[in-house]
């Protein structure tokens, strides 16, 4: 079978800096991948390449079918590449409950009315419903870390690029987060998941993906490479438990 | 997808807030007592309302462009001349009746306005406004080259013309205000309709987070597209209404940058960006603070420009934005509140 994802390839420069060199990644329907890389290995402008916040330099995305190498962000959310951003965007001026709104009326392209029932649900999961009518300006940090989660969720993706979500949780916070994205995935949502608590990301992904200088370092099942030599140079003996 | 055992809440999603009634009981008695001016009011006072009503028209859709769309333009003359000049041409020259003719030059304003937008959609920031301040001199320019239309020294509207928008001065004056009228509360109504609806979602969605709002599927460019040809069709509908009661279009006059957007952009300014109540808030203060001191001369100027930078400073949302951050009031209700019951 077809991945649902890949990139064939992709590279990208911000001037004479490679960030991402010549970086070939595929996800099938329904897995759950991790990615593990140093500050500054280039995880997030992998996913900014995905999403199409930033156009590739060279090679070539496809995605559930589609070449997505030239499409717009927007084009690509509604085919179904949903993610959430590191440093949360929220919609500031708008409640809680319309900033996820907005991504199940354009991401899903439901009628508003239809997606009232599935927003709320989604502001229940994220623990977000006693502040649904504040502005999203007014939440901490937190709190906007799962408003990205609810907001790209309402945009019914098909696969859910998270990025460093789990940073900063109390263990009780990131267990309930782990549950919730084991959910997620158990509904049929592919998932890439960025994040630096490996413990965090073990329990939910079944492959590793580790990049360093914007190069794949390697790549299988979690503890092998968390084991690899490479990998063990690069993260100086960080124990995957 | 089951994540929870919880079960879901009953809810109800609310759209109005008890202000907003209050609002609407305003606006409809607001409405009624305009209405009614033609029986009570003098021709001054019809004159005056008109201008308010075209004023608050303009500072609408740059509000809507600027507050909401990101699209700071400093181009808006280039719509109200476009509008008053096709206004001239389809009476003159090609002989429609006035008063289908206002509504066809906002149609011509928006058909003028797509390849304007090619143009200066290609630019960002500062020199988007500096953008469509050039566009706006070049339809000038070029509305100086037509003799048929009075080339560089402008032109008169025929007799004839009045004529036929009413009969008497009185008919005429009433049949312009009830235009002005309709322009003006219709403007608000469909901006308020506007921000509303899912546009409005996409809208403010944008006005938060540019990148966000792709990233949820939202198409910043068709939204902000689709925003630039509604306030230029309106925007071309008052300038031909302008121009209609003016009965005399000279290029100088009807692509005037100051009359057209500086001062709104001082309204929308001072009264609150961002919001509908805002542009009513300053447009009562300047026409309050031109009617106390348009004696003054330059020291009006003077005095509505520190009057613009004091506010600045101080109340960044303008006026409106203090209010109702401290009351929490809200006469145009856009947002959506979740009651849990």
């Amino acid at each position: 079978m077809a991945p649902l994802l890949s990139l064939e390839h992709v590279s990208k420069n911000f001037g004479a800096l490679k960030v991402i060199d010549d970086l070939s990644l595929s996800l099938g329907e329904g897995e759950a991948l991790g990615v593990l890389g140093p500050n500054g290995a280039g995880k997030t402008t992998l996913f900014n390449l995905i999403t199409g916040d930033l156009e590739v330099g060279a090679g070539t995305i496809t995605f559930a079918g589609h070449d997505v190498t030239s499409l717009p962000a927007y084009a690509r959310c509604r085919l179904g590449i949903g993610r959430t951003y590191q440093i949360p965007h929220p919609f500031a001026n708008m409640t809680v409950f319309e900033n996820v709104l907005a991504g199940a009326a354009f991401g899903a392209a439901r009628r508003e009315a239809e997606s009232y029932r599935r927003c709320v649900e989604l502001l229940q999961i994220t623990n977000l419903l006693p502040k649904a009518n504040q502005r999203a300006g007014t939440l901490t940090l937190l709190e906007r870390k799962r408003l990205e989660l609810a907001r790209g969720l309402a945009t019914n993706p098909k696969v859910l690029l998270l990025d460093e979500i789990a940073g900063g949780l109390t263990d009780t916070e990131c267990q309930l987060l782990i549950e919730t994205i084991r959910a997620v995935h158990g509904a049929g949502v592919s998932i890439i998941w960025i994040e630096h608590i490996v413990h965090a990301l073990i329990a939910v992904v079944a492959r590793l993906f580790v990049i360093n200088f914007g190069q794949k370092l390697a790549e299988g099942e979690p503890r092998a490479v968390m084991d690899s030599p490479e990998v063990q140079e690069v993260y100086m003996g960080i124990e995957a438990e | 997808m089951k994540t929870t055992a919880v079960p879901l809440p009953t809810f109800r999603v609310e759209r109005s807030t008890r202000t907003s009634w209050l609002g609407l009981v305003l606006a409809i008695a607001g409405v009624a007592l305009l209405i009614s001016l033609p029986w009570w009011g003098g021709e001054d006072d019809l004159r005056l309302v008109v201008e308010i009503c075209y004023t608050l028209a303009l500072a609408q859709l740059w509000n809507l462009l600027a507050g909401f769309a990101g699209l700071v333009s400093v181009g808006q003359q280039a719509f109200v001349g476009l509008g008053g000049y096709a206004l001239f041409a389809l009476t003159i020259i090609a002989k429609v009746p006035p008063i289908p003719a206002v509504a066809l030059a906002g149609i011509v304003a928006a058909v003028l306005a797509v390849p304007t937008a090619l143009i200066v959609f290609r630019l960002r920031g500062a020199y988007f406004a500096i953008g469509t301040w050039v566009m706006a001199e070049l339809f000038s320019e070029i509305m100086g080259q037509l003799p048929d239309l009075g080339a560089g020294t402008g032109m008169s509207l025929p007799v004839a013309i009045s004529r036929a928008v009413g009969a008497t001065v009185y008919e005429r004056e009433t049949v312009l205000y009830y235009m002005g009228l309709v322009l003006g509360i219709g403007t608000v109504v469909l901006v308020f309709a506007w921000l509303r609806s899912r546009q409005g979602l996409a809208l403010t969605a944008i006005r938060d987070s540019e990148i966000a709002a792709g990233s949820i599927g939202v198409n910043s460019a068709r939204t902000k597209f689709a925003v630039y040809l509604l306030a230029a069709l309106i925007t071309g509908m008052v300038g031909a209404l302008i121009y209609l009661e003016n009965l005399r279009i000279s290029p100088d006059a009807a692509f005037d940058v100051i009359d057209w957007t500086a001062d709104i952009i001082f309204i929308v300014v001072i009264g609150g960006i961002g919001s509908i109540e805002g542009p009513f808030v300053g447009a009562l203060v300047f026409f309050a603070l031109r009617y106390f001191l348009a004696d003054y001369g330059a020291w009006y100027m003077i005095l509505l420009g520190a009057v613009a930078v004091i506010i600045m400073l101080l109340a960044p949302r303008g006026l409106w934005g203090l209010l109702s951050d401290r009351y929490d009031i809200h006469f145009f209700p856009v947002r959506r509140r979740v009651r849990l019951e």
